[in-house]
């Protein structure tokens, strides 16, 4: 019965009620999407990240973890690459040189990490090849010795284009000096700057020749087909494979894992922000509500309606109320995000600002679904305690003051 | 029997600063099946009496005897429940919750007091039709003219079943005709129910309709005078 007359009160002075209503259902639409940009470019950026650059678990020699220095190799490293692909969890793996090295051009030269690798089973593991334009190359298609495909960033900074020959100098796992040219047969443009600068790809089989059939193997990475499973394997790898380091892509990039939780936590501190802006308008309206009806609550208080249960029609027309433009925030909101996400909203005027950070110019704006769960359940909190003020000014009514008010 | 007894009741306003007597020491009793009325000049104290009568005001002194409970000894929250159980109230103005029709402002009542379905709806339209509002039972009140509003106020007051009604110039807003037949309606339910009605007014013609006139002047009785009116 409280409940019908909270609920009809609501819609007593429409007007008002849809401008509080308004407010909250804008406030939180606009929080919502904000909200669903910043997890879709992070997400984006993780994807990516994980696609292009680290896979979901990397197998390394412990020693070549702390200088990169390339003597510290995996012994066997074919052999166990077979023994993971037969991991029935593992989608595939690839095995990879990785050696520091200089790149030099007529014009300059860069730092940069030369990642030997075979292209057939590379392109299965990480997806780089994809982010070459079609004007751009392709991931070594033809089958002509000492190829080398770069990024877009590091072509810019040598002043080399496709077809360009450029002198890739190493130390090699021997500690012999080796300086071989390669020409520029596909340019890559990932969402990673940083990433696109300081790596270049060619084929093992030609660093191999190049240091006589030398050149170790320093990485193993695979990707699964479900990356729940990740812990699964990481943990059967680790007792596998004794001498070697065994990680996924959190403990590779503690940068990347660390934007996640950091963004899941900040999702709740903006929409928290939001909701308590909103409060106040909240609780200004209930006053003024409880205001203008104090010979009413009076009236109801004297023929005998107890306090807790004017307390309670206050309490439920608030959280009504607030109720109301969460919905309608939510659904909004929720029908912009699968709007947007359908075609991504494309920010390529700042791209460059944004790829410098990792991230992708194209934008697809993306929600948890828990989010909606607990953001109902924060709603209904912020009604409650909005209502507590204009309630409790209720409740200060005494019945004959408020009749007696002419 | 009487239902009310009311000995040395005094009200004080600014008691510390400048006093003001709104009653000053009222010995009443009332009788079940009265049909009062409370007169007097402005200010005279008939809305303070009437408010403590009805528990919704508590007095500087004296007792106030309902059925042998004194209400000046109950708390605000034992207040709330007695009014509920015992009284039925029609007030000036702002009689009724305007969301709800007249039917549910009747049942409204009876949900407070936990009063079962069945039993709520046959009551209701036995009251709203007593009032002679049978035809208006879904009409919400500001769709009603001021004097359905009260007779609605009424059968509201009814509801309850309360031991008597207290109506502090129920009819002070309501033309002339309204007026009369809110009284007569009142008359009715007093004659066939033997329902109590203690009421106040300024208009002349309705005091006459009343049995007993207690006059007040200044928060002191003045003069009360039974009458016995022809045909009753
Ligand atoms: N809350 C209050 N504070 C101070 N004085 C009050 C208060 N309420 C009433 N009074 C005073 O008490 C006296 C009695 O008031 P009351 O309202 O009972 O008169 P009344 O007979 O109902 O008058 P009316 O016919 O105008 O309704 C008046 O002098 C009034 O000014
Ligand atoms: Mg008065």
């Amino acid at each position: 019965m409280i409940f019908i007359i909270a609920f009809k009160n609501v819609w007593r002075n429409k007007v008002r009620s849809l401008i509080v209503i308004a407010s909250i259902t804008l406030g939180l639409t606009g929080g919502i999407f904000t909200v669903s940009i910043i997890t879709g470019m992070v997400e984006q950026k993780i994807r990516s990240g994980i696609n292009n650059e680290v896979s979901h678990i990397q197998v390394h020699n412990p020693e070549f973890l702390k200088n990169y220095e390339s003597k510290y190799d995996i012994p066997k490293a074919d052999s166990i690459a077979g023994i993971i692909s037969n991991i029935p969890l593992v989608k595939a793996v690839c095995t990879r040189s990785r050696i520091t090295g200089m790149a030099a051009s007529p014009n300059a030269a860069a730092g940069i990490q030369i990642m030997g690798v075979d292209p057939a089973r590379e392109k299965k593991v990480f997806s780089l090849y994809t982010t070459i334009p079609d004007s751009s190359g392709g991931y070594f298609s033809s089958t002509r010795k000492n190829q080398v495909v770069i990024g877009r960033k590091l072509a810019d900074k040598l002043k080399v284009r496709m077809k360009s020959k450029i002198v890739l100098r190493f130390q090699g796992s021997d500690g012999i000096l080796y300086e071989a040219a390669f020409s520029i047969t596909g340019i890559f443009a990932s969402a990673n700057s940083v990433f696109d600068e300081t790596n270049v790809f060619v084929r093992k089989s030609d660093l191999d020749k190049i240091m006589g059939g030398n050149c170790g193997i320093q990485e193993i990475a695979m990707v699964l087909n479900d990356n729940n499973s990740i812990p699964a394997v990481e943990q059967a790898l680790k007792s596998k494979l004794p001498g070697l380091l065994v990680q996924n892509w959190m403990n590779i990039r503690p940068d990347m894992s660390m934007v996640t939780s950091a963004i899941a936590i900040e999702v709740y501190v903006i929409l928290g922000i939001i909701l308590f802006a909103l409060a106040f308008g909240i609780v200004n309206t209930m006053l003024m509500i409880v205001f203008e009806r104090t010979r009413e609550l009076g009236m109801l208080m004297a023929v005998g309606m107890s306090k807790s249960r004017v307390f309670r029609m206050i309490m439920l027309e608030t959280i009504f109320l607030t109720l109301i433009g969460g919905i309608i925030g939510m659904v909004l909101s929720s029908a912009l995000i699968a709007l947007f996400s359908r075609h991504g909203i494309d920010l390529s005027d700042f791209s460059k600002g944004l790829g410098a950070f990792g991230f992708d110019p194209k934008i697809y704006p993306f929600i948890k679904k828990e989010l909606y769960f607990n953001l109902s359940i924060m709603i209904v909190l912020t009604g409650i305690l909005s209502a507590v003020v204009p309630a409790r000014k209720a409740l200060k009514l005494k019945p004959v003051e408020a009749i007696r008010i002419e | 029997m009487n239902i009310i007894e009311i000995t040395g009741l005094s009200k004080v306003y600014d008691a510390n600063t400048m006093p003001v007597y709104a009653l000053n020491g009222v010995d009443l009793a009332f009788q079940q099946g009265e049909f009062t009325c409370i007169v007097g000049p402005s200010g005279s104290g008939k809305t303070t009496m009437l408010n403590m009568l009805g528990g919704l005001d508590s007095p500087s002194s004296g007792k106030i005897m309902i059925d042998n409970t004194d209400i000046t000894g109950l708390t605000s929250r034992q207040l709330i429940n007695f009014r509920l159980r015992n009284i039925g109230f029609v007030f000036q103005s702002f009689n009724l919750i305007p969301v709800l029709t007249a039917r549910e402002n009747v049942e409204f009542i009876m949900q407070l007091q936990g009063v079962n379905k069945d039993q709520r709806d046959q009551r209701t339209l036995e009251l709203l039709d007593s009032v002679g509002l049978n035809d208006k039972i879904n009409t919400r009140p500001n769709k009603l003219s001021g004097g359905q509003q009260q007779r609605v106020a009424v059968a509201r007051a009814l509801a309850s079943k309360p031991k008597f009604i207290l109506a502090d110039e129920p009819t002070a807003n309501l033309d002339s005709k309204s007026a009369e037949i809110l009284l007569e309606i009142m008359e009715k339910l007093n004659r066939e129910e033997k329902i109590t009605f203690i009421f106040s007014t300024h208009d002349s013609r309705v005091v006459a309709k009343a049995r007993r006139v207690v006059t007040l002047e200044d928060g002191k009785i003045l003069s009360d005078v039974s009458s016995t009116r022809p045909g009753s």
